[in-house]
């Protein structure tokens, strides 16, 4: 009987809670956030931090997963205390559909995307405001978009990782086409359809390539039985175990699994003569239009490009950072050395629906 | 076309009286809202443009239905194997332990199957697990463990977690069943083989129908377990359409043939519940004789001891495992305590105020519909109360899909709200505050409303001051039962929650997708625990599982 009491108060408790405040779990927390913050704050003065000025809510979309997002954003907050920030991190696909369908009454302040074509086929579409960061002239210029819509934050190689315990380096297939030869059958992980950088990297293809022989590589990767996980850091982790013994994923998850200590290697492919080069593509960030916090979704672009910013990029995760003079982490193969190929983001964004249709008609999952 | 008004709201079982217009209006007002998000996905799947339909046809769709049911039949069959054996032991038999066995074989309700799914693969993972990399360790060289990916690995999972469901409704079957039925069949001289299969059987078989049932519409709904194992079901391919594509009709299509597979299910069990009935004789009712097992009796024990451990003790010694080491960790606990957005207290928080609004809710909007079915038994208050179960054919990813769109354009100061989410859990889990109402109310005789009608009360001082006090416990129970249930929910949970907001469930599967899962082992303890404490009150009133069949 004491169990029916108590949930007859339980539910009495709740419906009081729940009926006072329209969004009661904001409400509640966020007055337990700031007692803490001021608790904290009461000894220094706030006017000491430079970013008191930055308050209210950021909403950020990420295609960054969040263990690659959340370290930026703590450090972001450490110089903004008073902002609150509410991330929702999903696929680059998933949440461009959010933006597209939630234009007339917007909820995020600032997209981040793991490649450009998602950004770019968003500004197309006038999801973005321009906003061109004091610094952003530290960046390559062609990793701004046009009319400012977005800047570019990283890059990222695509890259095939192996297990060396598995396999030796002279065996481990130095072309993303050696991945349909049959002696790999059923021993390749990637990842699949849901992935913005898998997505990408059949985008690219489409454009160096042509439509037929990127059907024809994607046929021959599932045809060779590779298994498509659902993220990166799957694959990462079947391949340093030995489930799997060969990865096509970007550069810096051979890197974080040879930090767990696991025997990896890794191949920049397609460098030879002839070939289409090492397919990269960039991370990006946009200021939503219509953003209800504009002056923070500001200084939060501004922190993304700045030195420490970009830093953390390539400390926490291995990547390139676009601003010039922020050094790789120790470790990281430079990409001076290796042929990239030439992508045109434009063009690749206008066609990005049909890089969609093919991976659906060939039934990749 | 010529029948009137009247004709359907005549009582079709005999006894004639006037419905209130208030609360047929309440409860057709319940059905409508239970329709919408039916009505919109075939509204959208029809106006797919036939390419869609097209690409489908071609490279996905026989594959997906093909996979699905090749799933919802194995696991069925697994639970309902699994499930009858578990209860005859322990109802049946002098088993050692049987009264500790009998509690520890329900309890794996509270375990969401994904959670399940997550230690059993850390754990047996080829090569990567720490079964295999133990054997290792001991033996020289890789030893081939079984792999729980893919089918076989789904199905032996997703039956450890649903078998429950088919062992409560049988166990209580085999309780209330007469001794006498089998003593007079082995009386006419039939062996007990014979008799279990001739007699016990086919009278359990309205608990095994609904059982099979439950089990069969979970597996169909079941999105984490088959996307972590690797096994391309209906559900889980829906929720890569919502997360890979821009364009929403691909996931639409595929909505729809899903919810007509699982109103064909719910269709043929109200055909084959309909045919027969059993009448049990209430007088001189005496448990039958225990079964002594002999020789068999400890290899019985082993039985029922493994799919206690494999489905219970495993899951939540290694929940606790990684929760000490969390704790011994500061790194790790820091982690955990500042994760989200919010921290560690708002995800707890969120599942469980979301849950208890849901549960309210639920229960609330059945009640004018249980009231109509059982009250005023007409064609259209049946048919009320029968729509209403549509919930269970609406899995969490298809509730998603078309509140996604529909909130959007029609309420839009509602989106992005974590309401929205409480709405996805009303609608899913409608059908058990639905079921629990009509049970309660069944139990309750009229005579005592009419009663206080009689002495002066208004229909509502009686509803109020009558009816609502004593059938509050099965109300409760109905309560309790969503309120589990919305706990464990997870795809319509993760396609609705708005930025920030993050729930035990969700919290779990994020970490577990990043291979943190000593990170996730506190926060999913919580969630067991927490979906224990509705579950062991619901065990305790139990008449809730012996009447849950369809009516």
């Amino acid at each position: 009987m004491s169990l029916y009491r108590f949930l007859i108060i339980l539910s009495i408790l709740v419906w009081g809670l729940t009926s006072c405040a329209p969004a009661p779990g904001a409400q509640v927390t966020a007055a337990v956030a700031t007692e803490v913050s001021t608790a904290v704050g009461s000894p220094t003065p706030a006017s000491e931090t430079s970013g008191d000025d930055i308050l209210g809510k950021l909403v950020i979309y990420s295609g960054r997963s969040e263990a690659l997002i959340q370290p930026v954003i703590d450090a972001f907050k450490t110089k903004h205390p008073h902002v609150e920030i509410l991330l929702k991190a999903g696929s680059n696909s998933e949440l461009a559909n959010a933006l597209l369908e939630e234009a007339a009454n917007p909820v995020a302040d600032v997209f981040i995307t793991t490649e450009l074509f998602t950004v770019q086929s968003l500004a197309m579409q006038d999801v973005f405001q321009s906003y061109l960061p004091a610094e952003a002239d530290q960046l390559p210029p062609e990793l701004i978009g046009p009319n400012q819509t977005w800047i570019g934050l990283t890059r990222r190689a695509r890259v095939i990782m192996y297990n060396s315990e598995l396999v030796s380096a002279q065996e481990a297939p130095k072309s993303i086409f050696e991945l349909m030869d049959a002696k790999w059958k059923g021993q390749i992980a990637a990842a699949g359809t849901t992935n913005g950088s898998m997505q990408a990297q059949i985008a690219a293809m489409r454009q160096l390539l042509g439509e037929q022989a990127t059907e024809e590589w994607l046929k021959g990767l599932l045809a060779n039985d590779v298994t498509f996980f659902g993220g990166h850091t799957d694959v990462r982790k079947a391949v340093g175990s030995g489930e799997f013994k060969i990865g096509l994923v970007n550069h810096y998850y051979f890197y974080l699994q040879q930090a767990e200590g696991s025997p990896v290697g890794v191949v920049f492919p397609d460098q030879g003569e002839g070939e289409i080069g090492l397919i990269t593509n960039a991370t990006a960030a946009g200021i939503v239009k219509g953003a209800h916090n504009l002056a923070a979704a500001q200084a939060f672009m501004d922190f993304l490009i700045s030195p420490e910013g970009q830093n953390l990029f390539a400390e926490l995760n291995y990547e390139y950072p676009l601003r010039a003079g922020v050094p790789l982490r120790q470790g990281v193969q430079p990409l001076d050395g290796f042929r990239l190929a030439a992508v045109d983001v434009v063009k690749a964004a206008l066609d990005f629906e049909a890089t969609f249709d093919l991976m659906e008609r060939v039934g990749l999952p | 076309m010529q029948r009137t008004l009247a004709y359907w709201f005549v009582a079709s079982t005999g006894r004639k009286s006037p419905t209130s217009p208030w609360l047929a209006i309440a409860a057709g007002l319940t059905a409508l809202f239970v329709a919408i998000p039916l009505v919109y996905i075939f509204f959208r799947a029809a106006g797919a443009e036939p390419a869609a339909w097209q690409r489908l046809l071609q490279a996905r769709l026989w594959q997906l239905l093909g996979n699905t049911l090749l799933l919802v039949v194995a696991v069925t069959c697994g639970a309902l194997v699994t499930g009858v054996s578990m209860a005859w032991l322990t109802e049946r038999t002098d088993l050692p332990g049987r009264n500790v066995l009998r509690a520890m074989l329900a309890l794996p309700l509270a375990i969401p199957a994904y959670i399940g799914g997550i230690v059993h693969l850390a754990l047996l993972r080829p090569r990567g697990g720490l079964i295999p990399l133990a054997l290792e360790e001991i033996i020289g060289r890789p030893v081939a463990t079984p792999s729980p990916l893919g089918f076989w690995g789904a199905a032996f999972i997703l039956t450890l977690f649903t078998y429950p469901y088919v062992y409560l409704l049988s166990g209580a079957a085999f309780r209330s069943l007469h001794a006498s039925l089998e003593e007079a069949a082995r009386s006419l001289g039939r062996t007990p083989w014979q008799t279990f299969w001739q007699v016990t059987l086919p009278a359990l078989r309205p608990g095994l129908m609904a059982g099979a049932l439950l089990v069969a519409l979970d597996i169909l709904a079941e999105y984490g377990t088959v996307a972590l194992l690797r096994y391309e079901t209906f559900s889980s391919a829906i929720f890569v359409q919502l997360a890979g594509r821009y364009d929403r009709s691909a996931a639409s299509v595929l909505s729809a043939v899903l919810v007509i597979l699982a109103i064909l299910i719910l269709w043929a069990e109200l055909r084959v519940q309909g045919q027969r009935r059993f009448t049990q004789i209430e007088s001189n009712w005496r448990p039958a004789i225990r079964i002594t097992l002999g020789k068999w009796r400890w290899s019985a024990f082993l039985l029922v001891a493994s799919v206690v451990s494999a489905s219970l003790l495993v899951p939540l010694g290694v929940l606790i495992g990684w929760s000490l080491q969390a704790f011994a960790d500061p790194q790790t606990l820091e982690a955990v305590f500042r994760a989200g957005s919010r921290g560690f207290g708002s995800f707890v928080w969120n599942s469980l105020w979301t849950s208890l609004l849901a549960a309210l809710l639920a229960t609330a909007l059945s009640l004018p519909v249980a009231l109509l079915s059982v009250r005023y038994p007409s064609r259209i208050s049946r048919f009320i109360a029968r729509f209403c179960q549509v919930g269970y054919a609406l899995p969490g990813v298809v509730i998603a899909l078309s509140l996604v769109l529909l909130i959007n354009r029609t309420l839009p100061f509602l989106y992005a709200t974590p309401l929205v989410v409480v709405l996805a859990y009303v609608l899913r889990h409608m059908p058990q505050a639905v079921r629990s109402s009509e049970s309660a109310l069944n139990q309750l005789s009229p005579s005592l409303e009419e009663a206080a009608r009689t002495l002066g009360r208004t229909p509502l001082q009686t509803l109020f001051q009558v009816t609502l006090p004593l059938i509050l416990p099965g109300l409760l129970a109905g309560a309790a039962l969503v309120f589990l249930t919305s706990l464990k929910e997870l795809p319509a949970t993760l396609l609705l929650r708005p930025p920030g907001f993050d729930t035990l469930a969700v919290r779990v599967w994020v970490w577990a997708g990043e291979g943190f899962y000593v990170q996730a082992a506190p926060a999913a303890l919580i969630l067991v625990l927490a979906a224990a404490l509705p579950l062991s009150f619901l065990l305790r009133q139990e008449q809730i599982f012996s009447d849950s069949s369809i009516s």
